[in-house]
């Protein structure tokens, strides 16, 4: 009860800032970038509030419980993207004055058809980053309180849709501005209390990890997804009506919806084909994919793909476009990078504490949960459930906050650039979109939300991010060399994706390189860009329209003589280009000028 | 009152509406030419400081995973700092602090270059302001 409580609060106030937000809405530009008049601070504290999703909040815990303390690089590589952004990006994005990542290829290489392949890549990566937000609202929400999985789905889809057809990106704004404020205090200080009520025996036990072998209590693990366990010999449930029963050793296939109680001080089943918490090499400040014995490469791997995939994003590059110019969407990039370090700092501690409350989560593979198992554990009174209620809205708020960016940028992607129209069309794509991604996170429930989610980072890293450096900074890139290049990303990594999810077994850095392919798909991406380019001409207005990019807005004017003082400087960003008046009248102008 | 309704405009507007205009979405990037110079200007003085940027970024993410998994360090599993390990420590307090050192020192750099140009250089900007074909110049 106390948990609807909870998230109750967090849903209607989101409703309440997205009605406010539909106020003076007119426009297309209205709808996506809100106007342009957004200020820096509350830019980034937007741009935060969209990038913490789920797998920010949960999973890196989740991860850290599974896989170990090198899991902690994700959040390095999702900040280290902000100063890729903010050293390439951000600024010259801002000026091309494009709409979507769609309209800025479209603006800087003037090709229709590498606009509709933009905005396939856009639902691609929509697709892939959506889904798991509103699958993990489904499962945290089943998990807290005992409604089934498709109540919280249908839910998180309602109130996104709901906010965002209404208010668009102003109401997005606001919403995601607020939810970050709100999740940074309801990740804080929930963190503090659990650290501090643990005691001293739990927070040394956190620092010396042993292996996971035996339960240490009556252990009660629902599967709501099936798994295939090894049994080790000895093994006992607990039946409330029968007592003890011993399970039989060897391979046990749980079926889906199964709640067993794992005896006290029995061994832990095994999970086929993960590491159990705590395990050699769980300590390693190092990312060993899938155990293939790479640790380095592993951790390089994801750390190209986070970092490079994050300038690549189109919600997180749409939100730079609400940047009323260049120089303020530069200072939201750096502030970004500071508010999503103080963030990042906190998911280390639930994960280290997971791993010795809640090390049970890995058989059912739900550690996504443990952030919100957490409380539970250390407080069964009222103060443990006030916690768990807390951390179940900030949870909420990062689905929500995740799930209005993406949807807002997979409508724009459909009723902007692929199939142009107004803003009512781009309302009732935001609901079509919405309801698409209920229908495919229904029978998702058993994906892991990290997984797909990083493969959106990766289709990002190896499409968008070489689109966009070389279209800002290399002026003889071709239209046919940026077809070639994204097509070239998105083709092998989603052959990668499929050859890791269906293909042969692979080992040792094949392995690696199949589950996170970034580490070659991205050079591939960039040459062929490159080669394909080379092999062509740049049209003649290419070199106009990649400088076009740098200049800032509020420079003085060439025309202004300095004799006139500074009062005379002349805002060039808004008033018409010399440029784009007639020859006659130009050459009036630069004789003046002289 | 006949109802008949003429369009007023000047000639300028005359003018600019009987030229051939491009129609669709698209149109061809238009950058003054008194301006390329400042232009190209920008465009290397932000190659050079974002290059500096990622290479300091790069240091990071390449080195400090490399030195953690040689373990230029031995004792750093060993040595604790209020029961944590130094080597899990590590990849939290040393990469943050840093990232956000490189981004505030990277927006100082590229704003300064951008007012360096509105000031500094309009004098040096002026001289080579007129020519038209400012592509292959070097403006600084």
């Amino acid at each position: 009860m106390i948990v609807a409580l909870a998230v109750a609060p967090v849903v209607l106030v989101t409703m309440l800032i997205g009605l406010r937000g539909v106020a003076a809405m007119r426009t297309t530009s209205d709808f996506l970038v809100a106007s342009r008049r957004v200020s820096p601070l509350l830019n980034s504290a937007a741009v935060s509030g969209e990038y913490l999703s789920a797998a920010s909040f949960l999973g890196v815990a989740g991860l850290v419980v599974k896989d170990g303390i090198g899991s902690l690089w994700y959040p390095v590589g999702f900040t280290a993207g902000y100063i890729a952004m903010l050293a390439l990006v951000a600024a010259p994005m801002r000026r091309s004055g494009a709409l979507t990542v769609p309209d800025f290829a479209e603006a800087r290489l003037a090709s229709a058809p590498l606009r509709k392949l933009a905005a396939v890549v856009v639902l691609v990566i929509g697709v892939l980053y959506l889904v798991p937000q509103f699958r993990t609202a489904g499962l945290v929400l089943s998990v807290v309180t005992e409604t089934p999985y498709w109540v919280g789905v249908v839910l998180a889809g309602g109130v996104v849709s709901a906010t965002l057809a209404l208010g668009g990106m102003r109401a997005a704004t606001y919403v995601q501005a607020f939810q970050f404020v709100l999740k940074l205090v309801l990740f804080i200080v929930p963190a503090m209390w659990l650290l501090i009520q643990a005691g001293p025996d739990v927070r040394t036990e956190a620092t010396q990890p042993t292996e996971f072998t035996h339960f240490h209590e009556d252990t009660t693990v629902t599967f709501r997804v099936g798994a295939t366990l090894d049994v080790p010999a000895g093994a006992e449930l607990v039946d409330r009506d029968e007592g003890p029963r011993e399970l039989e050793s060897g391979a046990w296939e749980v079926p889906p919806g199964t709640t067993v109680t794992f005896a006290d001080g029995t061994p832990v089943p095994e999970v086929r084909g993960e590491a159990v918490p705590g395990a050699d090499g769980w300590e390693r400040p190092l990312l060993d994919l899938d155990d293939e014995g790479y640790p380095l490469l592993g951790t390089w791997a994801v750390l190209i793909a986070t970092m490079l995939g994050t300038m690549g994003l189109p919600h997180v590059i749409m939100r730079f476009h609400t940047s009323p110019d260049g120089r303020a969407a530069r200072r939201t990039a750096a502030f970004t990078v500071a508010l999503l370090s103080v963030f990042y700092l906190f998911p280390g501690i639930y994960g280290v504490l997971g791993r010795v409350l809640v090390p049970h989560l890995y058989l059912t593979g739900a550690t996504d949960s443990a952030v919100v198992a957490l409380p539970a554990q250390v407080d069964d009174g009222t103060a443990g459930t006030v916690f768990t209620g807390l951390l179940t809205a900030g949870a909420f708020a990062a689905f929500l906050a995740t799930s209005l960016g993406l949807l807002l940028v997979v409508s724009g992607a459909i009723s902007h650039d692929l199939v142009p129209g107004g803003l009512r069309q781009l309302r009732l794509a935001v609901v079509g979109a919405a309801a698409v991604i209920v229908l495919l996170a229904l029978p998702a429930a058993g994906l892991d939300a990290g997984t797909l989610v990083t493969w959106g980072f990766t289709v990002a890293s190896s499409t968008f991010c070489p689109l966009l450096v070389l279209g800002i900074w290399w002026r003889r890139l071709t239209a046919a060399g940026a077809l070639a290049g994204v097509t070239a990303g998105l083709v092998s990594t989603i052959g990668a994706f499929l050859i890791s999810v269906g293909g042969p077994d692979l080992h040792g850095w094949v392995a690696i390189l199949v589950a996170q392919p970034a580490p070659w798909t991205v050079p591939l991406a960039f040459l062929t860009m490159i080669v394909v380019s080379r092999l062509g001409r740049p049209a003649p207005w290419a070199t106009a329209a990649m400088l076009r990019l740098h200049l800032h807005e509020h420079r003085l004017s060439p025309f202004v003589s300095r004799d006139q003082g500074d009062g005379a400087a002349r805002d060039l960003g808004h008033s018409s280009w010399p440029a784009r008046r007639s020859s006659a009248v130009r050459r009036i102008t630069r004789r003046l000028g002289r | 009152m006949t109802g008949r309704r003429v369009a007023v405009t000047s000639p300028q507007t005359r003018l600019a509406h009987a030229r051939r205009r491009y129609r669709g979405p698209w149109r061809p990037a238009t950058l003054d030419p008194a301006e390329m110079p400042r232009a190209i200007a920008l465009h290397r003085a932000g190659r050079k400081r974002a290059v500096s940027a990622l290479a300091a970024l790069g240091v990071l993410i390449v080195g400090l995973p490399l030195s953690l998994s040689l373990s230029l360090w031995p004792g750093l599993d060993e040595v604790r700092v209020a029961g944590v390990p130094l080597s899990w420590a590590a990849i939290v307090v040393v990469p943050f602090p840093a990232m956000v050192a490189v981004a505030f020192w990277q927006l100082h750099r590229a704003e300064q270059a951008e007012r360096a140009f509105d000031t500094d250089s309009l004098d040096n900007f002026d001289k080579t302001g007129s020519s038209d074909n400012g592509v292959g110049e070097d403006a600084s």
